[in-house]
């Protein structure tokens, strides 16, 4: 379980995250639902560390993490994939995948991660030797996923992984985010511009505008309100 | 051809220590995105503190040691006062001036202390009288063990870049250090240790480079920071293979060049290199190209 009580975050006089309570269920996957500009991403960046939040707290299953820095917060389960497909471009796809096992130094076998790496993802196995950097936009997805959840953590930010890449990778990808959430009753919020598509995955969800929690249900009530929502707070409808 | 050959010795283990210098612009440059212009003042610390011990009668290697520490100490103490404060405003070109103001300090520091006359470095290693002879051309053991040591130096810095954990979280960091941190890598110890061994190699580099040209004074750092820079520029920025390149390459030419015509010529060659190199490969022979997202 994830929550998140009265977070703040501010880029000097800019407040990007005004007072945001929320939390995100084990086993379930939670949307974070908002136009460009909401707050989302930085939302995220605060729950990882990368950002410090001005003021609130950030728990995972009981414990404050909040006074952590990113690579503590690393190490105990939080991981975050960013927007913007960050990766190592210079190291190779197994050196990427050594890189994110290491230094988060977690419990179990790296070789036996690997390989349900390469089972989940065949295509990584084939390039494991090639620069990241050289990947398509959709091998580079799959190096991320799996990058943030090979050493199992108990929380996964995924800062709207569907962006730019094909429909038929964006299935495969969300079918991988699901089977990860349910089997190890695990924390997933990820982020959507597109509140259909959030829909699709997502148990539960918030829409952010300017910041705030303007509405927050599951997936019915989203559903129904999706219309509305769309007009009221996406500016664009998917 | 004996000239030749020894210009060429000299030019090789100049060029290697070159190299070295270069190594340890570059690993603080990856972590940070700072060129430490205070490197060549730490390089005459590090002889400094070096042929002024042995002149007080201490043994070689306590002498060296003492000087390899002092030096990897500044380093952490140039990157707590005149890189962290500074990397606090994103954009800040003051580490320019933050970190020739420390070069400028130490080498004053060492003036006021040390007195401004060139000091005889003392032999290290080997004497300056061995000689070896190779096609006919007697080659000093000292040329040689200065090569050795400083290729030896850079091919292991290679291989730990490029084949171990704490390499690999050495390059992330310096490709998106944000990112790093989320992978779980200690970004702030990374970049002290980067420091840290940085100020080794530049301790290292400037007792080679004295034991070659046999003096040291407050002032010799610059000059030779200078040339490391157009080698490492030359070899590309992000490649510790190509300091190694870009440094033989410019020791030698300006060996040959300053025995052949006159040494005064030297300088002017290495920069027809570096505007000859950067004009038709920006990104240095082996750099990459950086693309910069915005």
């Amino acid at each position: 379980m994830l929550e998140v009580r009265n977070l703040q975050v501010s880029y000097g006089a800019i407040e990007a995250v005004r007072d945001v309570s929320l939390s995100a269920r084990s086993g379930h996957i939670t949307a974070l639902i908002g136009a460009n500009g909401a707050g989302k991403s930085s939302l995220m960046r605060a729950i990882s560390g990368v950002t410090p939040a001005t003021s609130g707290q950030i728990l995972v299953n009981g414990r404050d993490i909040t006074r952590l820095k990113p690579h503590e917060r690393a190490r105990v389960g939080v991981a975050h994939a960013m927007e913007g497909r960050r990766i190592l471009h210079q190291h190779t796809v197994e050196e990427n995948l050594v890189t994110a096992w290491h230094f988060r130094k977690p419990p179990g076998s790296f070789k036996q991660a690997l390989e349900k790496v390469y089972s989940n993802f065949p295509v990584l196995a084939e390039r494991r030797r090639a620069k990241a950097g050289t990947l398509s936009g959709g091998q580079q997805q799959m190096l991320i996923l799996s990058m943030a959840t090979q050493h199992e953590p108990p929380v996964v930010l995924l800062d709207e992984p569907s962006l730019g890449l094909a429909p038929i990778i964006v299935t495969q990808i969300f079918e991988y985010i699901k089977a990860y959430s349910a089997e190890g009753n695990r924390v997933v919020l990820l982020s959507e511009q597109m509140a259909t598509l959030a829909l699709k995955v997502a148990d539960y969800g918030y829409v952010l505008k300017h910041g705030q929690v303007v509405f927050d249900g599951d997936r019915k009530q989203l559903n129904d309100g999706v219309a509305d929502l769309s007009s009221a707070y996406l500016g664009t409808t998917g | 051809m004996d000239f030749f050959i020894q210009m060429l010795a000299s030019g090789l283990s100049v060029g290697a220590v070159y190299a070295l210098v270069g190594l340890g612009l570059n690993l603080t440059f990856w972590t940070t995105r700072v060129l430490n212009f205070g490197q060549g003042a730490v390089l005459m610390v590090g002889a400094m503190v070096t042929a002024v011990l042995i002149a007080s009668g201490t043994h070689v290697i306590f002498a060296v040691a003492v000087a390899l520490l002092t030096a990897a100490f500044i380093l952490i103490l140039i990157e707590a006062l005149a890189v962290r404060p500074l990397a606090k405003a994103t954009g800040s070109m003051g580490w320019i001036v933050s970190t020739l103001g420390a070069g400028i300090l130490l080498q004053g520091l060492a003036s006021w202390r040390f007195g401004t006359q060139a000091v005889a470095f003392p032999d290290v290693l080997f004497s300056s009288a061995d000689t070896v002879q190779f096609l006919g051309a007697y080659i000093s053991v000292q040329y040689i063990a200065v090569f050795v040591i400083s290729v030896l130096i850079v091919v292991l810095m290679e291989l730990f870049l490029r084949r171990s954990t704490w390499g690999y979280a050495v390059r992330a960091v310096a490709h998106d250090n944000e990112f790093a941190a989320l992978l779980g890598i200690p970004v702030r110890r990374v970049v002290l240790a980067s420091f840290m061994v940085s100020g080794l190699l530049a301790g290292v580099a400037g007792i080679l480079v004295s034991q070659v040209s046999g003096t040291v004074d407050p002032g010799f750092g610059m000059h030779l920071l200078i040339l490391a820079f157009v080698a490492t520029v030359v070899g590309g920025m992000g490649s510790a293979f190509g300091s190694l390149v870009g440094g033989l390459l410019l020791g030698v030419l300006e060996k040959l060049v300053g025995g052949y015509w006159s040494p005064a010529a030297a300088e002017i060659v290495a920069f027809i290199l570096l505007v000859g190199v950067l004009t038709i490969r920006p990104q240095g022979l082996f750099g990459k190209p950086e693309a910069v997202k915005v």
